[in-house]
């Protein structure tokens, strides 16, 4: 750390896991209402308790980007950040929107379109945190006006970010034209706009731990991001198979999308070539850790269960099942989770003034969340292959088939209490460095 | 190659491959009226979307395959169940089966029920891409004959499955709309039965009772046995 307003992240920091943990509670409390009878389901029915697990998702990586933003715009553009007090209102905006967000839920306030469940209000609530973040970062740069590629694509990431948002806001008539901008929401953002912000957060992180030159890291950066787009954007074509929209987009969709896996591979390459390449000495093993294993996950979740499933000839079965579950989970850990928990791991300490910390619980964090992970992801997986197995092909009946799948559910259940203990501990990190005092 | 060529590789190929995705989502525009029906894509349509939303039913369920999975998909629920009984339904969802997952009675007033069904309706008839895809088989869970209490057991899933008890009572339990089958099995021969299960009309040309084409032989047969063993 080298500019006092970075310090400005620690709380965004902060509030990102202990989200983080609430929606990881409440994706517990969804499986317990696969496998068993709800004895609540009439207090928190299974539409609500899914609501707040995924909104409190996009609030916690909200928040994480957010943070690594503030962490990192400061070092790039070699000045202080244009306003602190700005980030401290869009801190406290977004903060009371996700919160009224979930106690709307509770009394069903809801917009009712999922993952977008926030009602129209708070939406542009959003709106206006987007504007105030954008603004300020903005502002930062022009100050002294140095552009690194690193902050370039963030912005353009975040600015992507926020255009894509505007689609969730109106009312559409038509249900094939609803989902079909809800995927420029959901898929230009995962598969898009949260790409840019994550591989140039990778890319900072990676410039700083190896020492490898920023203009071979630069250069790389931008090939994968083009990638991305390349592939991304005529990949949304994927979603766009079976909801009445033209039959081209099986051909469209299916082509362009199972390309998508190529950037994330070259990720992976590219992220290994600088570790080994490094003219430094890495010193911060347990932030190495979270680099090469979330670019290995993101391409084991993302990338492989995300092509897995992509063909027409395979989505036609697989299509709304739990094989989507699986690689939901597994791709949103891979890309987003493990990258803001390197970042919290790499930037925190620093933020604190700490020149060492103990790095011993956040190695029980990475083994306990990246295997409890990976067995959840196994879980859904078996489940959904059962599902498409019996329901889609063999064409039986919806709820006959579930009570098949239930062993894989508790699969899932055990391998999500592990990985709740995982991030309990994470918070506990998060908690301890961010109180510690300075050495 | 160059950082400065790898940046306009980033920046054409973005443009690019967005432009063309822009055309295509033109295109699209043009044939979303044919594929979904827009003449039929009434007020009363619309509202049914609306209290769709209201009670996030898609918090649940897929339509379209997208949404959430802990429920069927209802994309088709309007051509496999009908008018009559989603009317039924709606009105009171709750399965008495108490191990069985259960759809919470949300109250829904009866006027949005008969606009969630005129949504449903609108949606079962949007051009899909043929998309639930039919089974490839349709299992049977009996290869060979079944034995008279296997049968028995079936028809009882068969009776619970399709909801019969929204309408009808046995035992006491179930809905009033059709006659009490406590006692079927003494006033009706199986051939009648199998009859009225399968085409209603050709028995009361003005019945309530809808009809359940969809059900295969074996499940016809399975609900026979089990309504002509209620004595
Ligand atoms: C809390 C979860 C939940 C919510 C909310 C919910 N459902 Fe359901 N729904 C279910 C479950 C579970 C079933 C299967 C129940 C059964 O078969 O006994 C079901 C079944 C149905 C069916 C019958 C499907 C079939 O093929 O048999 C229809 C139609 C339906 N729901 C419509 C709706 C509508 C319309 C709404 C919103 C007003 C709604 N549901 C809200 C859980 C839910
Ligand atoms: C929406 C309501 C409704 C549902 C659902 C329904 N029925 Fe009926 N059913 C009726 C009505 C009304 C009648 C009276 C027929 C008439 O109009 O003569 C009837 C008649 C019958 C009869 C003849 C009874 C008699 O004594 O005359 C049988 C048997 C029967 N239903 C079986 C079934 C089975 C099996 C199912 C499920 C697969 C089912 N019904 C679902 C409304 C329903
Ligand atoms: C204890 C851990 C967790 C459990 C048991 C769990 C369980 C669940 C369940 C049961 C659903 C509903 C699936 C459905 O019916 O649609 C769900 C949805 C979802 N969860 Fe989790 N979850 C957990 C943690 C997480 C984490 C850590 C993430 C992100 C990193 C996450 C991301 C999601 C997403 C994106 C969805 C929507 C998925 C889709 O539409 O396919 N969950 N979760
Ligand atoms: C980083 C990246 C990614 C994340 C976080 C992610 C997340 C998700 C989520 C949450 C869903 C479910 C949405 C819903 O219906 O609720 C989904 C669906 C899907 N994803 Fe991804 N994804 C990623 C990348 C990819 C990639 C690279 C591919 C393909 C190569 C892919 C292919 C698919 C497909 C085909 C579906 C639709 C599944 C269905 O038909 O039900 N995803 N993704
Ligand atoms: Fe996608």
């Amino acid at each position: 750390m080298t500019y006092e307003s970075q310090k400005v992240a620690i709380k965004f920091f902060v509030i990102s896991a202990i989200f983080f943990g609430l929606q990881t509670l409440l994706g517990l409390l969804l499986i317990i209402k696969y496998i068993w009878p709800d004895p609540i389901i009439s207090i928190l029915p299974f539409n609500t308790a899914r609501a707040i697990h995924t909104n409190l998702l996009v609030v916690w990586m909200l928040y994480g980007f957010m943070g690594g933003t503030y962490y990192v715009i400061p070092e790039e553009a070699k000045t202080e950040i244009y306003s602190r007090k700005l980030a401290d209102l869009h801190f406290w905006l977004l903060l009371i929107g996700g919160l009224v967000g979930v106690v709307g839920f509770l009394f069903g306030w809801t917009a009712g379109r999922p993952l977008l469940e926030l009602p129209v209000e708070l939406k542009w609530a959003v709106v206006v945190v987007a504007l105030i973040f954008i603004f300020n970062v903005s502002m930062t740069i022009f100050r002294t006006k140095k552009w690194t590629a690193i902050q370039g694509l963030l912005l353009g990431g975040i600015v992507m970010l926020a255009a894509m948002w505007l689609f969730a806001i109106p009312f559409f008539k038509n249900l094939t034209l609803d989902y079909y901008y809800w995927w420029w929401v959901i898929h230009l953002w995962v598969e898009g706009a949260w790409e840019l912000i994550a591989a140039s957060l990778m890319a900072f992180i990676l410039l700083k731990i190896t020492g490898v030159e920023r203009a071979i890291v630069e250069k790389w950066l931008y090939i994968e991001l083009a990638l991305v787009m390349i592939t991304g954007v005529i990949g949304t074509g994927h979603h766009y198979y079976w909801i009445g929209t033209p039959e081209y987009w099986l051909w469209w969709g299916g082509i362009f999308s199972a390309m998508e896996p190529l950037p994330i591979l070259l990720m992976v390459i590219d992220t290994l070539r600088h570790v080994k390449e490094r003219k430094i000495e890495i010193k911060e093993r347990l932030v190495l850790y979270w680099v090469v294993g979330g670019a290995i996950f993101h391409f084991i979740g993302a990338g492989v269960l995300g092509v897995a499933h992509t063909l027409p000839v395979v989505n036609r079965w697989t299509h709304g099942s739990q094989v989507t579950t699986s690689h939901g989970h597994t791709a949103f850990f891979g890309a987003y989770a493990m990258l803001i928990l390197m970042v919290v791991y790499y930037a925190l300490p620093k933020l604190k003034g700490l020149k060492q910390f103990n790095e011993a619980r956040g190695f029980w964090v990475f083994w306990i969340t990246v295997l409890g992970m990976a067995l959840m992801g196994v879980g859904f997986g078996g489940a959904g292959i059962i599902q498409t197995y019996l329901q889609r092909i063999l064409g039986i009946e919806f709820l006959t088939v579930q009570e098949f799948m239930k062993p894989w559910f508790m699969l899932v259940f055990f391998a999500g209490i592990g990985f709740t203990v995982g991030v309990v501990l994470y918070i506990i990190d998060v908690l301890k460095i961010a109180t510690a005092k300075p050495e | 190659m160059e950082k400065k060529t790898a940046r306009n590789f980033f920046i054409w190929g973005t443009v690019i491959c967005t432009a063309i995705f822009i055309w295509l989502t033109i295109d699209t525009h043009k044939t979303i009226p044919e594929r979904t029906n827009t003449d039929k894509l009434t007020d009363e349509v619309v509202a049914g979307k609306r209290v769709w939303h209201k009670y996030n039913c898609n918090g649940c369920h897929t339509i379209l395959g997208i949404g959430v999975y802990y429920s069927p998909d209802v994309t088709k629920v309007y051509s496999k169940r009908g008018d009559i009984w989603l009317k039924e339904y709606l009105k009171n969802p709750e399965s008495p089966d108490p191990k069985r997952r259960k759809m919470p009675n949300q109250n829904l007033s009866a006027d949005e029920i008969t606009k969630a069904i005129a949504f449903l309706q609108w949606v079962s008839e949007i051009d899909t891409n043929d998309w639930p895809p039919t089974p490839i088989t349709v299992a049977k869970v009996t290869g060979a004959p079944l034995e008279e209490t296997a049968m028995i057991l079936k028809g009882k899933t068969v009776y619970t499955q399709n909801r019969c008890d929204l309408c009808h009572r046995i035992g006491g339990q179930g809905g009033v709309i059709g006659p009490d089958l406590s006692k079927v099995g003494t006033a009706k021969v199986p051939q009648w039965l199998s009859q009225i299960i399968k085409n209603p009309i050709s028995v009361n040309p003005n019945t309530q009772m809808p009809a359940y084409p969809h059900l295969a032989d074996d499940e016809v047969q399975a609900l026979v046995s089990f309504l002509s063993g209620l004595k």
